[in-house]
């Protein structure tokens, strides 16, 4: 068990391509620090470079205490659970998980006992004598899981280890991984490209973009108060509806209508004064836009919107409007483009609501949820 | 799909049929020959219409070749020249391909291209620079000879195709060794090799017929009966007396049973799926 810090880590490919541009991070002893980002922005490599797989142009990493910039993966006390599982494909699955102690030149008797002992864990002992071929998805996760525990590592290192299962299964060892991670305490970086599971499993995420941090923060300060457009249209599903507005005083206006600021927006945003008479980007999470007409609805104020589709999911309508504003990008290269010419909002509705599609409705906004972002540097204000 | 009810498409089927049984003859007609006349007594053989199937079947010329100690030793020339450059051109190629496949280093590309253009050369142009070499190396007539000159024409090909297998492997195999404590060698040899198997018993295959085969070089590099190899040892038998048809047509016969043994047991290994469950 220990702490991995890095600092100042870059990461140069053969093609002159920065993958990775100073990265500081510290996850402490026993965290499960979620490192998510979209793809290609670098979360592979940031890993691969922890475990030792590729090196590290510049910076530095110590993982308990230790500079281990130097060291094969074989020394840095790592186990790495794989995207692909990497299981050996000839052994059994009591060989899959007992090749590191073999490696290590443990006795048999010591092996049989860990890797039963994991087994149990895992609920992989009807299974020891299979391969790998014969077992199902699940299986293999677990395999690869029971792999990187009977090292008893320092720190485990999982990317995506979660992608290749169906939603169903991926849910469920979301659950499994997250309360054997709290039962084995092992300081743990989980790579992935799922806010769901960003926000569900970790202690803290950090949000990567394009090699550079954005923000490392628990899941729940992460939601609140996201440092940036990106990292606030990253983080929740559907993404934070992102839009621009002239700060007009106390109102803030877009096309045909205004939204009226209370003055406690300008106490918790000192900043936000100085932007009067200018443009800036406003954000609102579909969940803080409301059915008017419902008595949850009621106590906000409105903005006129045109309803374009509706998902109805049983515990909640998703639904997509149009209204008078331009909406801003957020910069995820990952975000599903479902804004047609037609819809350029996303608010999520009690089932309750009766609202149709094509209609005009008018739209509850919950102003103190309201995030403000810098029109040029897409910065929170 | 489309019914075939016209009668040009049928023609075409039969026409086809017909050229198919005619290449089948043309192809198979030899190897039966080879059997029957193997079986014949060497007058049988020159008799005159030829004999389709055996008049008087007979096992002398079996019992000729199998009892003389002379005659075995081709074999066992064969078999030991064959098998050792077999297993050396493996080992060399399982160490080159897995550089190949797995490392960068400088000159990788230009190496690779000189191993490629060496496949362009015509072995024959070799025939007379080998023998000098082979001469003033004092290695003429000997096993080493003919084993060193084998592995020049049997390595390149080894190589090209164990890199292509190798490449087929996925790396996180190699990196899940690293983590779980092994180095760069402990990989290939615990993990790549044995779900290399497919591609092993691919260039085994293909160098031992290569060598078992070969018929120039070895007339060539050797001298003395004693290390002459099957192919040649056919060719020894017509004599300066006689053809002793019979004779080699049964060395041909037994010199094919361990080609065809080896295609048979290597079949197996060719099935896919060796890496099945490893990844996904
Ligand atoms: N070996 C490599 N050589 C050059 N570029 C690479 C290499 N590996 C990854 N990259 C590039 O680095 C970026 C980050 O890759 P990666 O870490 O795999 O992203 P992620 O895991 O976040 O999807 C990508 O743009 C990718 O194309
Ligand atoms: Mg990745």
């Amino acid at each position: 068990m220990a702490e991995v810090i890095l600092e100042n880590i870059c990461k140069t490919y053969g093609n002159n391509f920065n993958a990775i541009d100073h990265l500081n991070l510290s996850v402490e002893d026993g965290e499960f620090l979620i490192l998510v980002g979209p793809s290609g922005c670098g979360k592979s490599t940031a890993l691969r470079m922890i475990a030792g797989l590729e090196d590290i142009t510049s910076g530095s990493l110590r993982i308990g205490g230790i500079d281990v910039v130097d060291m094969p993966p074989k020394d840095r006390d790592i186990a790495m659970v794989f995207q692909s599982y990497a299981l050996y494909p000839h052994m059994t699955v009591f060989e899959n998980i007992g090749f590191s102690m073999r490696l290590a030149g443990k006795p048999k008797a010591e092996r049989k006992k860990r890797v039963d002992e994991i087994a149990k864990t895992l609920q992989l002992t009807s299974l020891l004598d299979s391969k790998p071929a014969n077992l199902s998805g699940g299986q293999r996760q677990r395999v690869a899981m029971g792999r990187a525990m009977v090292r008893e590592p320092a720190a485990f290192l999982m990317d995506e280890p979660l992608s290749n299962l169906d939603a169903k299964l991926r849910v469920q060892m979301r659950a499994e991984i997250t309360s054997l991670q709290k039962q084995l305490g092992v300081t743990t970086i989980y790579v992935t490209h799922d806010q769901t599971e960003a926000m569900t499993m970790g202690d803290r995420v950090a949000v990567l973009k394009g090699g550079v941090l954005q923000q490392v923060d628990t899941p729940k300060r992460l939601y609140e108060s996201p440092v940036n457009a990106f990292v606030a249209g990253f983080i929740g599903s559907p993404s934070m509806n992102l839009f621009e507005a002239t700060l007009t005083g106390d109102d803030l206006i877009s096309g045909t209508f205004a939204v009226r600021l209370q003055d406690e927006a300008f106490i918790r945003r000192p900043g936000l004064r100085s932007y009067a008479g200018r443009k800036v980007v406003f954000g609102i999470r579909p969940e803080h836009l409301y059915d008017s007409s419902l008595e949850s609805g009621r106590k906000y104020q409105t903005i006129p919107a045109k309803v374009t589709s509706i998902e109805e999911l049983g515990s909640e309508h998703i639904v997509h409007l149009n209204i008078d504003a331009v909406r801003v990008d957020s910069g995820d290269p990952d975000a599903v483009e479902d804004f047609g010419r037609a819809s350029n909002a996303v608010a999520k509705f009690e089932p309750v609501s009766t609202v149709r599609s094509g209609s005009e409705i008018q739209l509850g906004l919950d102003d103190v949820k309201l995030h403000f972002f810098d029109p040029e540097t897409h910065l929170a204000i | 799909m489309r019914k075939r009810n016209s009668g040009k498409d049928k023609l075409i089927t039969v026409a086809l049929h017909i050229a198919l049984a005619a290449g089948l003859f043309f192809a198979a007609f030899p190897i039966y020959w080879m059997l029957s006349s193997s079986f014949k007594s060497n007058t049988e053989i020159f008799a005159l219409p030829p004999t389709i199937l055996p008049k008087a079947f007979t096992l002398e010329a079996y019992a000729a070749i199998l009892g003389d100690p002379v005659k075995l030793r081709f074999f066992f020339n064969s078999y030991f020249v064959a098998g050792a450059v077999t297993v050396l051109t493996v080992l060399i190629a399982l160490l080159a391909a897995y550089g190949f496949s797995r490392f960068n280093f400088r000159g990788k590309g230009s190496l690779n291209t000189l191993i490629i253009s060496t496949q362009t050369i015509p072995p024959i142009t070799l025939l007379i620079p080998f023998f000098g070499l082979v001469v003033s190396y004092g290695i003429f007539d000997t096993y080493v000879a003919l084993i060193l000159t084998y592995l020049v024409f049997t390595l390149p090909y080894a190589i090209l195709l164990m890199t292509g297998y190798l490449n087929t492997l996925p790396r996180d195999l190699d990196e899940a060794v690293a983590v779980d404590g092994g180095t760069s060698w402990t990989a290939l040899w615990r993990v790549i090799v044995p779900i290399s198997l497919p591609g092993i018993v691919a260039t085994s295959v293909y160098t031992f017929l290569l060598c078992w085969n070969e018929f120039l070089f070895a007339l060539t590099l050797t001298k003395s009966t004693s290390m002459r190899t099957v192919p040649i040892g056919i060719q020894l038998l017509m004599g300066q007396h006689a053809f002793e048809w019979n004779q080699m047509m049964a060395m041909s016969v037994l010199g094919s049973l361990p080609l065809l043994l080896i295609y048979l047991v290597a079949q197996r290994f060719f099935l896919a799926g060796m890496t099945a469950g490893s990844v996904k």
